[in-house]
């Protein structure tokens, strides 16, 4: 009998764990559709790169980005990166254009979690991407704020964070801060998504904040003349497009 | 005259750009110093540069693009009083004004997804890191021995035709232009072997390029393109119809001199037809950049003839210069940036820019390690090195390598710092070799605005 009432015990635990399990990847769901929500945006960006003495330097750039797979970034500033380009497109594919060479360069993934021209985001981050489709969620905490999730890599998935720690503000579905971890489990970077505002239909940061606590520098990106759902075409995603002038 | 003519044409056209809200203007300045590491530390490279783009788009479907460089580059080169009370000041203060690139380019040209580049413009082909051996459009500019791979722009006609992933692209040159070859000491690095006798002794040199004439039939070069992504790789065909740019010696006529056994040498150098079938591809294979390239060359004949003249008679031999066989120049390269932020970059390279002809081909490697810090701020190349090896069953003979460390460093947004040194070492004969002893430390700087 006591054997009988340990095994349904464990059974709960395991099925209750599941169902954290499956609250907490139907909360990642909802993440991405939250902040993939407009068909495409528009925006200006303005990166402001921080070191530990507290001196900055300047990136100012134009993003698109189609659904949740197409992403386009054109450097518009500082004059020796002006021109450079990013595309990030489905299946991890990703280019880069350098008008010093006249040429589309083809990202290799080892590359992809480097970072991208000085800043604390790596190729990577900057990507168009899915936080469910790479990662696995675990429910750890919630308060009447916020969800936190635990999101490990999904396996064959490869990421140089260990796992993600992430707050999700239960209002709006919007993550308002992730924390990155190394492999060995020590933190290493921290996201903070601000002054988060409703846009039309859509939730939208306006200011996102990446901290490398190991090199003591951060990165903070300002996203200004924001506009949705353009009907931007599928054109302006690829190699043709990226390597157009101004 | 002509110079300050020229100048104030490029800063009224700076000025109009100014005012013409539609085009932007940038550009850098930049020193660049070179010295000697032997040679008590001649100073070799003296150059300081301005160069400007306007660039703008007049409408969605029209680009404009020009870029200048206004150069003082060189050393004083006076010999006489007279040299130093010209109005021009050019004899103490060499300059020049380089036209680099002026095109237009037009989107969606007369059907959609056909854009259209006219103009002096770069036109670049290949995968391989700075060294591409189908990439024959532009003409070598080898002004800079360690720039290897550079070109400079030309006069150029070219469409692309977009469908999906793959892209069609004609091209069409009508003007020939050699290469720029290096100069003073470097010279030597490309200059030929002269088909002598080694016992005769060479007192004095001339020799007379001979360009092709001016016929468009002469003159013209035409390109095409079909490049796509398959399989996750991108890969391009490609077919070029042209000239080699560098010269090839023909004719020589070797006259002796007043004091035997030296003789005085005329050479005649000609501009070889070839066509190139060319192809190329990148992708990864388990995280690691793949890249390679190859250039399969078909060379005309070329005929040449030596005419050694003595008291006795006239000796002439005729010589076949280039054969109208085909050679293969191919490059494979890789890269991979380690977890702990180390890059390196390895390719292998058969067949440099001036080699010609199956027997010429040399192998070459070369390998750049490189770290970036404190947010590429600060790159570090310890070292970036050439090796060539002509024969590999005598490399311990015959080698020779180029190279050196460099740190590079951004203090501030858009100013770049650069030291480092290029260290020639060799033994036998080859590229290299030839200009060993010419080691040499650079101090580069470049702002952008």
């Amino acid at each position: 009998m006591i054997r009988a009432i340990g095994v349904v015990m464990i059974l709960g635990l395991l099925l209750s764990g599941s169902l954290l399990a499956q609250d907490a990847n139907r909360i990642l769901s909802r993440v991405d559709s939250v902040i993939n929500a407009p068909k495409d945006q528009k925006a200006t960006m303005k990166m402001i790169l921080v070191d530990k003495q507290g001196n900055q330097k300047i990136r100012q750039a134009e993003f698109m980005q189609k659904g949740s797979e197409k992403r386009l970034l054109r450097f518009t500033a500082p004059a020796d990166q002006k021109g450079i380009a990013f595309l990030s497109l489905p299946n991890d594919v990703q280019y880069l254009y350098m008008p010093a060479f006249h040429k589309v360069r083809r990202i290799a993934s080892h590359v992809k979690n480097t970072k991208f021209a000085g800043t604390d985001f790596t190729y990577d981050d900057l990507s168009a991407f899915s936080y469910s489709r790479d990662f696995n969620a675990r429910l750890l905490e919630t308060n009447d704020q916020f969800w936190v999730l635990e999101l490990t890599p999904k396996p064959g998935v490869e990421k140089d964070y260990g796992k993600l720690k992430m707050w999700v503000r239960r209002d709006n579905y919007y993550p308002v801060k992730v924390e990155f971890y190394d492999p060995a489990g020590n933190l290493w970077k921290i996201m903070e998504r601000r002054q988060i505002t409703r846009v039309g239909n859509y939730w939208v940061a306006r200011e996102m904040e990446m901290q490398d606590l190991k090199e003591q520098h951060r990165t903070i990106i300002q996203l200004d003349d924001i506009s949705f759902d353009l009907n931007l075409p599928d054109k302006y995603f690829t190699r043709r497009y990226l390597k157009r002038g101004k | 005259m002509k110079r300050i003519l020229s100048l104030a044409l490029v800063f009224g056209i700076c000025f109009v750009a100014w005012l013409e809200a539609q085009i932007t203007t940038s550009g850098y300045v930049q020193t660049y110093n070179r010295m000697r590491l032997q040679q008590n530390g001649k100073y070799t490279w003296n150059e300081n540069r301005l160069g400007l783009v306007w660039e703008g788009n007049f409408s969605d479907r029209v680009y404009v693009y020009s870029k200048v460089r206004l150069r003082a580059f060189g050393l004083p080169v006076v010999s006489q009083t007279a040299d130093l009370q010209r109005r021009e000041k050019d004899r103490v203060l060499p300059w020049t004004l380089e036209f680099r690139e002026a095109y237009v380019e037009v989107y969606d040209f007369l059907l959609p997804n056909l854009d259209l580049r006219v103009g002096r413009q770069r036109i670049a082909w290949g995968t391989g890191d700075g060294l591409n051996p189908t990439d024959n459009l532009n003409p070598d500019d080898l002004e800079d021995i360690f720039d290897f791979g550079r070109h400079f722009p030309t006069n150029a006609l070219m469409m692309t035709y977009y469908l999906n992933d793959l892209s069609l692209q004609m091209v069409y040159i009508p003007v020939f232009t050699p290469a720029i070859l290096p100069f003073g000491d470097w010279a030597e690095a490309f200059r030929a072997s002269m088909p002598v006798p080694p016992y005769l002794r060479i007192r004095s040199y001339q020799d007379r390029v001979l360009l092709p004439e001016n016929r468009l039939s002469q003159t013209s070069s035409f390109a095409a393109k079909v490049s796509g992504t398959l399989f996750s790789y991108d890969w391009s065909l490609s077919y070029y119809v042209g000239r080699d740019d560098l010269p090839i010696l023909t004719n020589l006529t070797l006259t002796p001199s007043e004091v035997p056994p030296a003789y005085d040498v005329q050479a005649e150098l000609v501009f070889p037809r070839f066509r190139v079938l060319g192809a190329d591809m990148a992708g990864e294979i388990m995280g690691v950049g793949i890249w390679a390239e190859a250039a399969l060359f078909f060379p005309d004949r070329i005929d040449g003839v030596l005419r050694i003249a003595s008291p006795a008679g006239t000796h002439v031999q005729k010589r076949q210069v280039l054969k109208d066989e085909p050679y293969l120049k191919f490059l494979i390269g890789a890269d991979y940036t380690f977890k702990n932020g180390w890059y390196i970059n390895g390719q292998f390279l058969r067949g440099f820019i001036h080699e010609r002809g199956r027997d010429e081909l040399v192998d070459y490697l070369l390998v750049r390690l490189e770290k970036r810090a404190w947010n590429d701020a600060l790159k570090i190349v310890p070292f970036g090195i050439a090796l060539a090896i002509p024969d590999w069953s005598r490399y311990r003979d015959n080698f020779g390598f180029a190279g050196g460390p460099q740190i590079s460093y951004h203090p501030v947004d858009a100013l770049e710092v650069s030291i480092g040194a290029f260290i020639i070492e060799g033994k036998g004969d080859n590229l290299f070799s030839k200009v060993k002893q010419l080691d040499e430390g650079f101090l580069k700087v470049t702002y952008s605005f």
